[in-house]
């Protein structure tokens, strides 16, 4: 992050004009963080903005099966991307230490917000298309890889601004986590199966184990 | 520990230049070996959980055990490695560094925990039919710690490279000792094995498997693998 960014006195005091600075200037948070301002009620608000945004994209994945889907998939959808961040938190703390990066709990706590909520902006600016092609296929192969495409359009955002925030981690380095980071989703995706489409009087949540790989392959049958 | 930890971490520079330099080193190797034991444990009882708690408790002492035991080999060849090759390093230093490179690799192995863990619970139980999830689940345990060994011994190079000598020198050490772990952790892991648990019913959970130190990893290899997947090629 350059250092000359200039910081607003007076920090954000909404979630909307929170997010709205994170795109904007990516770097005051961090330029707040080095300062020793307060983060708390920035990561708070980034973070809950952050679980709207997606649960405004679940609403819209949902139009594909349409009904209750709808509203199931907006409470998955924050879900899955809040239970993949916590669970790859650790990995990222340990891999940019070890990189050589001066993490201070409030400089990894603003990097790891900002990540999910640069992702999450990502996602609700793709609603629309998403919600296009959601209410007029009836093809559940072809929006499994539309969304797909658009997860990896928000992770190239996402990882756009953590190589930002972290410019002393080899680019093989944060290239392995992003990897593991899809993995989790992937993985804790099929785990609060099914999202996309639901069977008629079959429950929210799909019993049994499955890997992700083996339920892709059955929704792209 | 925690104090190592934040070393570790945060303070690897500061760590290097005491490791180097001429104090006694005891108390350091002290806190490393435990704080490798502990993260390695942890991961372990996480790498045993897909067959049940024995088989975690099992891996939780036998992970630790393969760090140690592959380190007590290796580091007398490393020291003297070091001394024929003109690095001069007491066998204390030696020592230090081989652990901070396995403290380091198992500092990362428990930040990855969280993920394995949630892979082998989403893993379907073990049983004759479950034979692919067994294969995944080893792979990504093999991958796992191999790129773990790989950034704890990045610490071991960036440790070397603060020595004052000339950088071929210090690869040509630093390729002996990684050549070195492997090859002898390849065959601790093997001896000691099970870690992830096999699905067929021949083979039951136990700690050592009675033919432990018959033949080795790279028997093993050269006498069933490459000739199956030869065959496999030729078909």
């Amino acid at each position: 992050m350059t250092p000359s960014v200039e910081v607003a006195a007076q920090p954000p005091g909404t979630v909307l004009s929170t997010l709205d600075e994170l795109l904007r200037k990516p770097d005051a948070g961090f330029a707040r963080a080095r300062a020793g301002a307060p983060i708390g009620a920035w990561a708070i608000r980034v973070f809950g903005g952050s679980l709207v945004c997606c649960a405004l994209y679940g609403a819209g994945s949902g139009f594909f099966a349409g009904g209750a889907q709808i509203g199931i998939a907006a409470v998955k959808a924050p879900l899955i991307v809040a239970w993949s961040a916590l669970l790859c938190l650790p990995s990222l703390y340990v891999f940019g230490l070890l990189a050589g990066a001066a993490l201070t709990r409030a400089r990894f706590i603003v990097t790891l917000v900002g990540f999910v909520g640069m992702l999450a902006l990502v996602l609700v600016g793709l609603l629309p298309i998403e919600w296009l092609f959601s209410v007029s296929t009836r093809s559940l192969a072809f929006v499994v890889w539309l969304h797909l495409a658009l997860w990896g359009v928000a992770v190239a955002f996402g990882a756009r601004f953590l190589r930002a925030a972290l410019p002393e981690m080899p680019a093989s380095a944060l290239l392995l986590w992003l990897v593991l980071f899809c993995v989790v989703c992937f993985q804790v995706t099929t785990f609060m199966r099914p999202t996309l489409w639901r069977e008629p009087n079959t429950p929210v949540v799909a019993h049994g184990k499955l890997f992700f790989l083996d339920h892709f392959s059955q929704a792209l049958r | 520990m925690t104090a190592m930890l934040a070393h570790l971490l945060h303070r690897r520079d500061h760590l290097l230049t005491h490791i180097l330099g001429r104090q006694p080193l005891g108390r350091t190797l002290a806190d490393l070996t435990l704080l490798m034991t502990i993260c390695a444990a942890c991961y372990g009882a996480v790498l045993g959980i897909w067959h049940g708690t024995r088989l975690a408790a099992y891996d939780a002492v036998k992970l630790p055990l393969v760090l140690v035991l592959t380190s007590s080999f290796t580091v007398v060849f490393s020291w003297v490695a070091a001394l024929a090759l003109s690095l001069p390093l007491r066998f204390a230093q030696v020592a230090v560094l081989t652990f901070l490179a396995l403290a380091t690799a198992s500092v990362v192995l428990l930040s990855l925990a969280p993920i394995a863990w949630f892979f082998t619970l989403c893993a379907p139980a073990p049983s004759a039919a479950t034979r692919t999830t067994h294969n995944a689940l080893y792979l990504m345990h093999t991958g796992f710690v191999a790129a773990c060994g790989m950034a704890g011994t990045r610490a071991l190079w960036q440790g070397l490279c603060r020595l004052e000598q000339p950088r071929s020198v210090v690869r040509r050490v630093y390729l002996l000792w990684v050549l070195g772990y492997a090859l002898v952790g390849g065959e601790v892991a093997w001896a000691l094995r099970p870690f992830v648990g096999s699905v067929s019913p021949r083979y039951p959970v136990v700690f050592l498997r009675e033919d432990a130190l018959e033949g080795n990893v790279y028997e093993f290899i050269g006498r069933d693998i490459v000739p199956h997947l030869w065959s496999r090629r030729r078909h």
